[in-house]
């Protein structure tokens, strides 16, 4: 009886859709983005009809009321051109600052050299000369999703529909090319002039448009969590600092979230972070504070405690791994006066006089807070198109739909902004132009905005993940005499400011200015800290000149 | 005639040769404008012809990746120059709170020669209350059909009354027919609309002339002509007919005839001498160095850029602006008052 009345009502809307000029799927960042760019926008709103369609519900996020101290284990690094987007938007205004940090500083070294590389929000220049005062801002996704839908609760051009799935997606039998037809978990139909598809890497959307999309699975799981540290000092930088310690599993990353709060993200191999996940959470954040600071040696050797035990079905005791980090710092001669001797840290106090080189590090951690201990797959994929052509016509993509990227950058959610405002500023062009919005015209300028630009920041982050991953004789050996390592931490910084040096992504002249920048920095430090194989070399050479030159003025002589 | 505007070939022979075919062929062609001037409006300018090889064509107006994405391209920046320049000329009148926004709202507009309807479409959905007219009754089946699956635009089966009336959606009214300009002019009378519009057009027709003075008819006192077309030069022969018809075949081979093309100075010429009615000014009333004043008429070249996959509006007062007109232009003209 159920069953004939829905199917009933199946039939009745299916004669009937319901004509919408934009539907969104996917209610996660970008696609929340999105919706509340073109609400926010008077000349899209008067004249388009914008839905957005969530499988999830999003009442939980629009209440969501986290205490104080405690914090969501998804963050995100906000760059200040995504920033400035959410500013122009209206949406920043309701993303609640006080659980926001900035980040003024960043840390980034190598896990066999310790080749390392500061850098800091004040070296960074706006096209107009001005120094940034901040490098990104780090934001919890929640709190980022809230605001963006509390930003569109005002807004009567956009509605959402969630806790409904989408259950297919067919193509309207009609002459000329037919519009796409979604039909919903509870029995409408939209007829979707311009179908979005913000509905993540296995996209449903993606395969209705029939767009293929490239890229591979690393052998690599991020772990994240909230962890709980000493406050810093007066004597210390503010907690404001993010630090990532290349490893050869994968990177390690430090992202400060208050004072004595901050956000792990931990990519390694999986079966560690299977056997980590099942361990208890001191010994997660016992082996994150040796992550920061033993030699390689000693940690793969810390690594295949953690694995042994998990494989005997145990899992290793704090205690025990307590002792092994204060044997191996022992046989390494880790100063205890250092900030490096995990051993001592754990025993003093907080405050007082920092130790030796507690810039270079992380703050030490004390706990991890419950229940925000998970971990997800990371692999790389890019799609072939990002506008559906044929009989996948009126289709788009946006987010991890049409891209996922190693995290190591933080780029996952800027690059998912970046899409959503080129494909708002998109519509808003056609819209007023009288085009239509879902038409192949209207969209190619976004494909042309974005394609590319992800393209490299993809590629570049690709290229340093298996960079690091490499186990290769020559790799390892380049890398570990800080030769290979200074150019490629450089690519790193040049892939952060790509996004991040400039204000605005809308000024793409500011972004070349300051890789060059970041490029020509990069030869002047190849220089300085290759000293000293360079002093080899430069000797060398100054010998063989000076023998020339002997033997020339010998030759000349009678 | 201008011979210092041919090509310079290196070779004498060639260029005697060349030259000799650009004289016949521009000859030819002046003459076509010129003695559809003295024959009186009666005649008509629809070319069986060509009306045949757009027929042809109509399955493919909504292929935006086919014969027409050029055309698709070029919309925008027909839109964008319609509604720069309509609201350039409300602020003239005094208008200053007039918005960008709304400057086409409930205008009735009529397309001449509209195809599969790329124009109206975008007309429409800015509020215009447009008619569409095609000499091809397939491409007014195309246009019907592909605005009847579009529930922005308000569009109802064509009606030989009056000009659509205004809807409560705020969307213009959109209606097409198939006929002619001249036959518009027939039935309804002259001074019919705000804003005609012939895009793409004039290239197509025979009589030029008689076609322009039809259209013209049509405009009400203080309303505006736009015309989009492609000059008779060199270049445009390059670009339109040995580019994109035989080298890349964007284009149907033998869509565009080289004789057809009119000069942006053709058409000031022409509305500098033409008067809506013998007593009153010409549409166009001075030039100044050739150009007419900018409330008066207005020439824009629009030139395709390959790498962005757009065309775009030559910016006024470019340097080289008046070779970006060596190709494709936009016109427009406005109707004094009487």
């Amino acid at each position: 009886m159920v069953l004939r009345n829905s199917r009933r009502r199946c039939l009745a809307s299916a004669a009937h859709p319901e004509e919408s000029d934009v539907v969104i799927v996917g209610g996660g960042p970008a696609g929340l983005a999105l919706a509340s760019a073109l609400g926010n926008s008077a000349e899209v709103s008067k004249s388009l009809r914008v839905v957005l369609v969530e499988a999830g519900d999003l009442s939980k996020i629009r209440d969501w009321a986290p205490a104080q101290n405690s914090f969501s284990n998804r963050v995100s690094s906000i760059t200040n051109a995504s920033r400035a987007f959410l500013k122009d938007i209206g949406a920043w205004s309701h993303v609640q600052l006080d659980r926001t940090a900035p980040v003024e500083e960043m840390q980034v070294w190598d896990g066999i050299s310790d080749a390392r590389v500061a850098f800091s929000a004040a070296e960074m220049m706006t096209p107009e000369r001005v120094a940034l005062d901040e490098m990104s801002r780090l934001v919890e996704n929640l709190n980022l999703q809230r605001a963006l839908l509390r930003h569109i609760s005002s807004m009567p051009g956009v509605s959402i529909v969630d806790r409904t799935k989408v259950q297919s997606i067919e193509k309207e039998e009609r002459e000329g090319n037919g519009w796409p037809l979604v039909h919903l978990s509870d029995g409408r139909v939209l007829r979707a002039r311009l179908l979005v598809g913000a509905d993540g890497f296995n996209s449903p959307v993606r395969s209705y448009a029939g767009i293929e999309s490239y890229g591979w699975a690393y052998d690599t799981q991020a772990i994240v969590a909230t962890m709980n540290h000493h406050p810093r000092t007066a004597f210390e930088p503010p907690n404001t600092v993010a630090y990532q310690r290349f490893l050869p599993t994968g990177p390690i990353a430090f992202l400060p979230l208050s004072h004595t709060s901050s956000s792990l993200v931990w990519s390694t191999k999986p079966p560690l972070a299977k056997a980590l996940q099942a361990s208890d959470p001191a010994v997660l954040a016992g082996m994150i504070n040796a992550a920061f600071r033993l030699p390689e040696v000693s940690m793969r050797y810390l690594h295949n405690r953690v694995l042994e035990a998990h494989a005997g079905g145990s899992t290793l005791l704090s205690d025990e791994l307590n002792k092994e980090i204060a044997w191996r710092e022992q046989s390494h001669n880790v100063d205890p006066r250092t900030a490096y001797s995990v051993t001592a840290l754990s025993r003093s106090a907080p405050g007082g006089i920092p130790p030796a080189g507690s810039d270079l590090l992380p703050p030490f951690v004390t706990s991890i807070q419950e229940g925000t201990i998970a971990s997800f797959p990371l692999r790389m994929s890019h799609a072939d198109a990002y506008v559906g052509e044929g009989r996948g016509a009126r289709t788009v993509l946006v987010g991890d739909a049409a891209h996922t990227i190693h995290p190591l950058a933080g780029q996952g959610l800027n690059l998912g902004l970046g899409d959503a405002e080129a494909l708002a500023h998109c519509i808003h062009t056609a819209v007023r132009n009288g085009g239509d919005v879902g038409s192949y015209t209207a969209l190619a300028p976004y494909a042309r905005d974005r394609y590319f630009e992800n393209h490299k920041m993809l590629s570049a982050v690709d290229k340093l993940h298996k960079l690091y991953s490499a186990t290769a004789e020559p790799v390892v050996w380049a890398r570990s005499v800080g030769l290979e390592v200074l150019n490629e931490l450089d690519t790193i910084k040049a892939a952060l400011m790509m996004s991040a040096g400039s204000a605005r992504r809308t000024d793409p002249a500011s972004v070349g200015w300051s890789v060059a920048a970041s490029s020509l920095e990069t030869v002047a430090r190849s220089v300085n800290s290759a000293k000293s194989v360079g002093d080899t070399i430069v000797g060398l050479a100054g010998a063989t000149a000076q023998g020339l030159l002997k033997r020339l003025s010998n030759s000349s002589r009678p | 005639m201008k011979p210092s505007r041919l090509p310079k070939p290196a070779s004498r022979a060639i260029r005697y040769h060349s030259a000799q075919r650009h004289q016949r062929l521009y000859h030819a062609s002046r003459a076509a404008f010129v003695s559809a001037a003295a024959s009186t409006g009666s005649q008509s300018s629809v070319n069986p012809d060509e009306i045949a090889l757009f027929s042809r064509l109509s399955s493919q107006w909504w292929d935006e990746r086919g014969e027409f994405q050029m055309l698709h391209k070029m919309n925008p920046v027909r839109i964008q120059f319609i509604r720069e320049k309509l609201l350039e000329m409300r602020r003239e009148d005094g208008e200053d709170a007039a918005s960008a926004d709304d400057v086409l709202k409930g205008l009735n507009v009529l397309d001449v020669g509209c195809g599969g309807g790329l124009l109206c479409e975008s007309l429409a959905r800015l509020g215009a209350n447009t008619l569409g007219v095609d000499a091809s009754a397939s491409n007014i089946g195309i246009a019907s059909t592909h605005a009847s699956s579009d529930p922005s635009l308000n569009y109802s089966l064509s009606v030989k009354s009056t000009s659509p009336a205004p809807t409560s959606r705020g969307k213009g009214a959109l209606t097409y027919e198939h006929t002619s300009a001249e036959d518009v002019l027939a039935t309804r009378g002259p001074r019919q609309f705000d804003v005609v519009c012939s895009m793409e057009v004039l290239e197509h027709v025979d009589n030029p002339r008689t076609f322009l003075r039809n259209c013209a008819d049509l405009v009400k006192p203080g309303g505006h002509l736009f015309l989009s077309t492609i000059s008779r030069t060199p270049l445009a022969y390059l670009l339109t007919i040995f580019a994109a018809e035989h080298l890349l075949r964007l284009v149907t081979p033998g869509t565009h005839t080289y004789a057809k093309y009119v000069r942006p100075e053709e058409l000031t010429q022409f509305f500098g001498d033409y008067r809506s009615a013998p007593e009153s000014r010409p549409w166009i009333s001075r030039l100044y160095g050739g150009v007419p004043t900018r409330t008066e008429a207005e020439t824009r070249g629009i030139i395709y850029v390959p790498w962005k996959g757009e065309w775009t509006l030559v910016p006024r007062g470019a340097v080289g602006a008046r070779w970006g007109e060596g190709c494709n232009y936009l016109f427009w003209v406005r109707r004094p008052l009487e």
